[in-house]
């Protein structure tokens, strides 16, 4: 080190010799120059002052790119040299620079005369090559010539130096060949492969800073060899070796080049596994092997590789060849189960006898034997006869051998037998024990899923002779069994799942000689997911505050999962009040965002019927049911009722209060009938005093009308007032005058006509009242008086008699209540006893008219005034007060008594 | 020891039946300890020996007889391609002795020698290849198989010579090394020839170059098995 430095020294002195004053470009120089530099390491340059003592070491700085380099990292060697010392690393910038910054105006203004720079090349060494692996291919019949080196670092990052890297390959005491390349590999041609040869393989690295090589690899050239594959791989099948089968193939490169050993490996057909022959067996130069304790008739696939004896890379394994082993008698017994289901007999069952082939059939099943027997019969030695079942046609892996009717009490013995064309297979027993004799079942059976299969697990009962375990799985078109072993607890079926599909698992002990046990139920998924869809067939029965909903389950193969609870979804489309869910619905064209609410009530899974109460009446709803599993829900199909206004209930309790109403004013009626009697008949059917025994009569013979003389008492609701006769103004003025008076005192009368005690029990607005005020009192009563003004002649005020017809004003009031029916008929003026001036009147003048007091009479007079037109029609005109020629002419009447009851005005 | 089972067996002439017994069992368990101590030293001493043999028969004496092997095929084969590219005649051709073509013969008596001799014959058909090689260029196809085989031929010769080499170092250390002569050493090369002289040429130097290679498998052979003795196959299987 002290050497470089003085070196480095001396250098520098003779440089800043040679350059003369006058040309002084810089007044700092810097050594060394354009150093390599190995990462990692300590650099040390030196900075000198030369020509100049406008500064000294102390004015000098080191910095490396723009970072100046701290003080601490210097070393003052005089006063115009200075060191620096740092560590390389990948992040050191290129250059590295002295300078000064003196605080003169002569390195201000020069200040590119006080700098000088190093630039630096850096690097690491070279790595040594590791793991050198060479390789030679087969190529056609012999070993290719080129030899393919590799090496790591496989991917080496360079800075400033790229590295180099030489392969040497020494055929001993022949020749050396080299190749040199930057990659990581390399190929080496030998001309001819130079087998049996001695080979010595490195790789050299080298770079700016220095070379390494890497380990010798010193071997024999075969031993880099690698050969294609041995081929025509070809199996030989003999009769006589039922397990076993004679390998031969054919060396892929001749015996004088290579010698060769092999790996030979089989697999059955259908297995993922490879079975190796031991390495041992086949480590020699060999063209056979026979493959021994294969089952029989099973297809074998054989696969052959080789390599270079000792060293060498393993070729690839040949192309596959398979072959089947001869057959031999079946050595395992077939596997028996059952199917039992419920018979139309009430006194048994029915069982349905499988038999899957045996395990080790060792050749096609052809037919099964089997024997059914009462185990009792058995134990008597009584055995039945042999039954052949024939495996025909389509060979499925279960064969049904026979189905059978067996009663509760009896236990049965099954004894199957399979049989191929080489001979028998050991008996297969199971006894199916009568109901009494059912032996204990698992217990805590659960079943869950793992990866693509279902796991059962169980414990056993706690009685002893368990001999194995029967694990039956199903659904609606798959079943199957497996059987595990006695000390089995736990066991993955083996069969493909399908995912959503319910699959029922029963677990069956065996006891001694197959005597089977109780079974134990459970239903599984090998994965749920939601329902393919909810209840669809919805009924309701609405009712007016409440609905009841009915709906059927959803198929199995829907379901998907198990239903853990239904949810019945309803709104009523506006109302919003109870709602406890929204759903948010986008309509994909508008993008306006509707909302729907609704109420949701969620039920078991086994129920199917629903009773929705607290709704409105007469009002329309719509419901769906969504079903539910642990995955998710699927809404039904939509469905819709409508509320009722009323219940049934209801329309009987009004029609029963209506009619209990009804009743009660019936009775109430009646009640009043009966005991006012007197006062009612009093009311309506007054008696009047018949006009024929007045002693009026006998005062005037020829006008008996004009001859009695009203007598206050008779008064009713007729006002006779003293008018002239053409005076009617005068007549209306004090009528209207007099009338409240003369009201009072008709009012006070005790007895009083029909019409007059009407008029007494009505108000006195009654009697005065308008037409519509009429109307009104048209629609309260048939009976209502309709009264009249009748303006009588001056003779009749002073009740002279008087030859002359008498010339009256009728003048009806503005009422408009109805006429009485003797207002309109006079004639019926008797029948109804309160007008006896008229009643004369019409006696005396219209022959239409009758004078009876016979109810019957009285009809006929009705109707007879339909045939008296005249009248109507003096009536009609009389109404508009125009008819001075129907005053002179028509009949001299105060009023006329309605017909039938009111007429509308 | 073999004094103290001498004093058992004298001692169960006294005794009773059973007694008689004991002292037998006790006479078999030292013959057979005797036997076994015997036994090992025999294996000890056989694997010194193997040892030493396979010191001399391994490396490089049976890659060299495979090498030998191989190359003796390969000579076989060339001669069958080589027939094969001649023509008409080719079977007639091949009968032809000639001079001057080095002799198949190995000489010598002694390993050294004999191995001496290998190497020097294999160094003498060098130049006759080279001239087969070339005559065959002006005969046949560039690409022909023949020319690729006979190129390959010769540099096979020359991969023996150094296993022969190698061999005779391991051998006989001491012994100067033998030395490679690019002039062929002592033979001498025809004159020019005819197409037809240069076919019987080719032939006959092949044909010579076989049976070189057939004495020199047998001599190797046979110099395995001075080494390496009766394990010799086993030992192959090592190495």
């Amino acid at each position: 080190m002290v050497c470089v430095r003085v070196v480095q020294l001396a250098v520098l002195a003779c440089l800043a010799h040679a350059i003369p004053a006058t040309e002084v470009l810089s007044y700092l120089l810097t050594a060394p120059q354009s150093p390599k530099l190995p990462i990692g390491t300590n650099f040390t340059a030196t900075c000198f002052i030369k020509n100049t003592t406008e500064v000294t070491a102390d004015d000098l700085f080191w910095r490396l790119a723009q970072k100046q380099i701290p003080k601490e990292q210097y070393r003052k060697i005089s006063d115009t040299a200075l060191n620096v010392t740092f560590l390389v690393t990948e992040e050191t910038p290129r250059w590295l620079f002295c300078f000064s910054n003196k605080k003169s105006a002569h390195v201000q203004l020069n200040s590119e005369k006080y700098l000088h720079g190093i630039f630096i090349k850096k690097d690491y060494f070279p790595k040594k090559p590791k793991n050198l692996t060479c390789i030679a291919k087969q190529k056609k019949d012999i070993i290719s010539p080129i030899i393919h080196c590799e090496w790591e670092p496989k991917h080496l990052r360079h800075w400033d130096f790229s590295t180099e890297y030489t392969v040497h390959l020494n055929i001993h005491a022949y020749k050396s060949l080299n190749f040199s390349t930057n990659e990581s590999s390399a190929d080496i041609n030998t001309e001819v492969f130079p087998n049996f040869m001695t080979l010595d393989i490195w790789v050299e690295a080298k770079n700016a800073l220095g070379k390494v090589e890497s380990d010798r690899l010193t071997v024999e050239a075969n031993s880099l060899t690698k050969t294609d594959p041995p081929s025509h791989i070809n199996i030989i099948s003999e009769n006589i070796f039922s397990k076993s089968l004679l390998l031969n193939w054919t060396r892929p490169i001749d015996k004088t080049r290579l010698n060769l050993i092999y790996e030979v490996r089989f697999a059955s057909e259908g297995s993922e596994n490879w079975s190796y022959v031991p390495q041992a067996d086949t480590n020699f130069d060999i063209q056979s092997f026979r493959l021994q304790n294969l089952r029989p008739y099973t297809v074998y696939i054989t696969q052959v590789r080789c390599k270079n004896e000792r060293l060498g890379y393993w070729s690839d394994w040949s192309d596959s060849s398979s072959k089947r082993t001869p057959a031999s008698k079946p050595t395992g017994k077939p596997d028996v189960w059952q199917i039992v289901s419920e018979s139309e007999a009430s006194d048994g069952y029915q069982v349905q006898l499988l038999s899957k082939e045996p395990e080790l059939a060792n050749g096609e099943i052809i037919r099964y034997e089997i024997r059914i027997q009462d185990y009792k019969e058995k134990r008597q030695n009584n055995a039945s006869e042999w039954e052949t079942v024939r495996v025909t046609g389509n060979r499925s892996e279960i064969t049904e051998l026979k189905n059978v009717h067996l009663t509760d009490q009896t236990t049965h013995i099954a004894k199957v037998v399979a049989v191929n064309s080489e001979g028998k297979s050991p008996e297969a027993t199971i006894v199916i024990p009568g109901k009494e004799h059912a032996l204990s079942p698992v217990e805590m059976l659960k079943v869950s899923s793992e990866g693509r299969k279902l796991c059962v697990e169980w414990s056993a009962p706690n009685t002893s002779g368990i001999s194995e375990f029967v694990v039956q799985w199903a659904n609606h078109n798959v079943f199957d069994w497996q059987r595990e072993k006695r000390n089995t607890r736990k066991a993955y079926i083996q069969g493909d799942f399908e995912s959503f599909v319910r699959y029922n698992v029963s677990v069956y002990p065996l006891y001694w000689i197959g005597w089977i046990g109780k079974p134990t139920h459970i239903e599984a998924y090998l994965e749920q997911g939601a329902p393919l869809n909810g209840p669809t067939k919805i009924i309701s029965k609405p009712k007016c505050k409440e609905a009841h909903l009915t709906w059927e389950g959803i198929p199995l193969e829907k379901q998907r999962g198990f239903i853990t609870n239904y949810t019945i979804f309803y709104n009523d489309g506006t109302k919003t009040e109870g709602m406890c869910h929204i759903i948010k619905r986008i309509d994909h064209f508008s993008f306006i965002m509707t909302f729907l609410v609704f109420a949701a009530v969620t039920v078991g899974s086994n129920t199917f019927s629903y009773t929705l109460k607290n709704l409105a009446r007469d009002t329309r709803y719509e419901t769906w049911i969504g079903a539910s599993t642990i995955k998710g829900s699927t809404n039904g199909s939509s469905h819709s009722f409508s509320t009722l206004k009323y219940a049934p209930d209801e329309i009987e309790g009004i029609v029963v209060a209506v009619s209990l109403c009804f009743l009660f004013v019936v009775v109430l009626a009646m009640l009043i009938c009966m005991y006012k009697r007197d006062v009612i008949k009093k009311s309506f059917w007054p008696e009047i005093p018949n006009p024929g025994e007045s002693t009026i009569g006998t005062w005037s013979p020829d006008y008996p009308v004009k001859a009695e003389t009203p007598s206050e008492s008779c008064l009713s609701g007729i006002s006779v007032l003293d008018v002239d006769v053409y005076d009617g103004k005068s007549v209306f003025e004090e009528d209207k005058s007099c009338l409240p008076l003369k009201k009072d005192k008709y009012m006070s009368e005790e007895h009083s006509s029909g019409i007059g005690g009407s008029s007494c029990m009505s108000s006195p607005r009654q009697s005065v009242s308008d037409s519509d005020e009429g109307g009104d009192m048209a629609d309260t009563t048939a009976s209502t008086v309709q009264y009249s003004s009748v303006v009588a002649s001056s003779g009749y005020k002073g009740q002279t008699p008087s030859l002359q017809p008498q010339q009256a004003v009728f003048s009806r009031s503005e009422s408009t209540q109805p006429l009485l029916e003797s207002e309109e008929h006079p004639d019926m003026l008797p029948l109804e006893g309160s007008r006896q001036s008229q009643r004369f009147h019409h006696l005396g003048l219209s022959h239409c008219q009758g004078n009876s007091d016979n109810p019957n009479q009285l009809e006929m007079e009705a109707k007879a005034l339909d045939f008296c037109p005249v009248e109507e029609d003096s009536e009609e005109m009389s109404a508009d007060g125009q008819p001075d020629e129907w005053l002179a002419s028509g009949p001299i009447s105060s009023y006329m008594p309605q017909l039938g009851g009111y007429r509308q005005q | 020891m073999t004094k103290s089972g001498h004093m058992a067996c004298g001692v169960q002439e006294r005794m009773n039946g059973h007694v008689k017994s004991m002292y037998f069992q006790l006479c078999t368990q030292t013959a057979a300890t005797l036997l076994s101590l015997l036994l090992m030293m025999v294996v000890d001493s056989t694997k010194t020996v193997a040892a030493s043999r396979t010191q001399e028969c391994g490396y490089p004496l049976l890659p060299t007889l495979k090498l030998a092997r191989l190359v003796q095929k390969e000579s076989v084969d060339l001669i069958k391609t080589y027939k094969a590219s001649q023509g008409d005649m080719s079977e007639l051709i091949c009968k032809v002795s000639l001079n001057g073509i080095p002799d198949p013969n190995i000489s010598g008596l002694e390993p050294s020698e004999q191995l001496s001799s290998i190497h020097s014959r294999l160094q003498e058909f060098s130049p006759h290849f080279k001239r087969v090689y070339d005559q065959q260029t002006d005969l046949q196809l560039p690409d022909s198989q023949l020319l690729e085989d006979l190129k390959r031929i010769r540099t096979r010769s020359r991969y023996l010579d150094t296993q022969i080499s190698s061999v005779y170092q391991n051998l006989f250390p001491n012994s100067p090394p033998l030395l490679p002569d690019p002039t062929g050493g002592a033979t001498s090369l025809p004159p020019p020839q005819n197409v037809f002289q240069q076919k019987v040429y080719g032939c006959v130097v092949l044909k010579t170059y076989k049976e070189l290679l057939s004495n020199i498998s047998k001599y190797l052979r046979t110099l395995k098995n001075q080494k390496c003795g009766i394990n010799a196959r086993r030992l192959n299987i090592f190495f």
